[in-house]
């Protein structure tokens, strides 16, 4: 729903041709008040956003939305998580959620699963993470260091540590993978 | 000068910027006194270049590095760096590979690069290629190297992330690659020549598939971090030996296979036993696949 309005607002700006190669989302908030303390955790935290006006749809009269690189969407979560409440964080342009298709592939003695660019491969045996491949953000080359050679069950979640888009995708192909690991414990243990 | 940039996944990890060479045991790269272990990402890709330029026997790729875990801060540093530095540098061939994609710097960088008064061989992969692509400079680049996904991405004219890309360009991201590369062409998502690396690699300039590459087989070599980062590696090192782009890319889809082939991989097995074997796969194989002779 609020994403419509956003898009339905925004489609005059990229007509306008503002800039249709925007890498900017935009975090949308109740209250003003959450807006600027959003900001203010953003910029402590390392991030960079700008307050911005919201979409003309969703203005109450005195409203500030707050704009971001939306490359760095995880790292901004983690900024405001449980700290300020906002409605959900949409990208200016193309499509409106991140990819939800997850694929497995399974091997003799390993599984890998794909979520969008980013890979992961586990042991059928002992849910050991064997390698992590794809993606091109900075955080991903750490994130292999940091998973590989860890169990499923007790390697940190890409979305805690990592700062990107990729980091995401990556977490929801752990997501995945954990599942299928502990539906196969669950059935043969 | 064959120039690689792209991040090292440790924060300590200072901005430097000189000729690599592999230490003495052949598992780490040594730049500038420091040490870097042959992982996924650009340690691997640049491995990979070495190992080609070793062969040959010609200059080593010099690599421009900077630690950064996710955060943007080195990423930032190797963009300001090249903005201020490249057309001093004149690199042959200037290959960006794992940044953070920051739009507003590498339009500043392209700009940086049109004043060099040779215009390097420009190879764009990983999170770089996702910053040319989303800032619309993509035309302006010599090579991408995406995998099938990533061309799905390319083919996206909305996407500024491979995470945003469209529900359906990714179910058929593997039977529609053909498609997918004429579409990329068409909304200016692609550089002059694409090598898209998958179970099938394909190999396309302006729009046109002139090469197919699907043997030998190796399916775990997608499981493993870091095989896509070889292949953009020697093609960087096979381009500044002064192959076509093209041939260079034919040449190294197929030695990363075979590399593969060799090392026996596994879905466990890193990238290192990878790029151990190009030598070999070099000694075998480069003579039948290029007019290029054994120099060393």
């Amino acid at each position: 729903m609020i994403w419509n309005s956003i898009k339905s607002n925004l489609a005059n700006k990229l007509q306008n041709n503002v800039d249709n190669t925007s890498d900017k989302g935009l975090v949308i908030f109740n209250t003003v008040e959450d807006a600027i303390k959003a900001e203010k955790l953003i910029k402590s935290a390392g991030g960079d956003c700008k307050l911005v006006a919201p979409p003309a749809a969703l203005r109450k009269g005195c409203d500030l939305a707050l704009e971001i690189s939306l490359i760095e969407q995880p790292a901004i979560e983690r900024a405001l998580e449980a700290r300020v409440v906002y409605n959900g964080i949409f990208p200016i342009a193309g499509e409106a959620e991140l990819l939800q298709v997850v694929k497995v592939t399974e091997y003799d003695e390993h599984i890998m699963v794909k979520s969008g660019n980013m890979k992961i491969v586990f042991a059928k045996s002992d849910g050991t993470i064997v390698n992590t491949s794809g993606g091109g953000c900075p955080d991903i080359p750490y994130l292999n260091i940091q998973l590989v050679g860890k169990k499923l069950s007790e390697a940190p979640r890409p979305r805690d540590i990592g700062y990107t888009l990729c980091s995401l995708m990556l977490d929801r192909a752990f997501e995945e993978a954990l599942s299928l690991w502990e539906g196969r414990k669950s059935t043969c243990c | 000068m064959l120039l690689i940039a792209g991040i090292i996944p440790d924060n300590d990890f200072p901005l430097t910027m000189g000729e690599v060479r592999f230490s003495d045991d052949g598992n780490s790269l040594i730049v500038n006194g420091l040490s870097i272990p042959c992982s996924q990402g650009t340690a691997a890709m640049v491995s990979a270049a070495l190992a080609v330029t070793e062969y040959l026997g010609i200059d080593a790729p010099h690599a421009l590095l900077a630690g950064d875990t996710g955060s943007g801060t080195g990423s930032r540093r190797i963009y300001n760096y090249l903005i201020e530095n490249v057309e001093k540098l004149a690199p042959k061939v200037l290959a960006l590979h794992y940044c953070l994609p920051i739009l507003g710097l590498i339009k500043q960088l392209n700009i940086a690069l049109k004043k060099c008064r040779c215009k390097p061989i420009l190879i764009g992969d990983a999170g770089s290629m996702y910053a040319v692509k989303a800032a619309g400079l993509a035309p302006d680049f010599d090579l991408f190297t995406p995998d099938a996904s990533e061309l799905a991405f390319l083919a996206d004219p909305d996407a500024i992330h491979p995470a945003y890309i469209k529900r359906h360009l990714f179910e058929g991201e593997i039977v529609n690659a053909p498609e997918f590369i004429t579409r990329a062409y068409e909304i200016k998502g692609a550089a002059k020549v694409l090598l898209v690396k998958g179970s099938v690699d394909y190999i396309a300039v302006e729009g046109k598939i002139i090469e197919k590459i699907d043997e030998p087989n190796i399916p775990e070599l997608e499981c493993i971090g870091g095989t896509g980062d070889t292949i953009t590696g020697m093609v960087s090192a096979f381009s500044f030996a002064g192959l076509e782009l093209t041939q260079a890319a034919i040449i190294s889809a197929k030695a990363n296979r075979t590399a593969g082939k060799l090392a026996h991989v596994t879905p466990a097995s890193r990238v290192g036993e990878i790029v151990r074997n190009l030598p070999l796969v070099f000694q075998e194989n480069l003579c039948c696949w290029s007019e290029i002779k054994h120099i060393n």
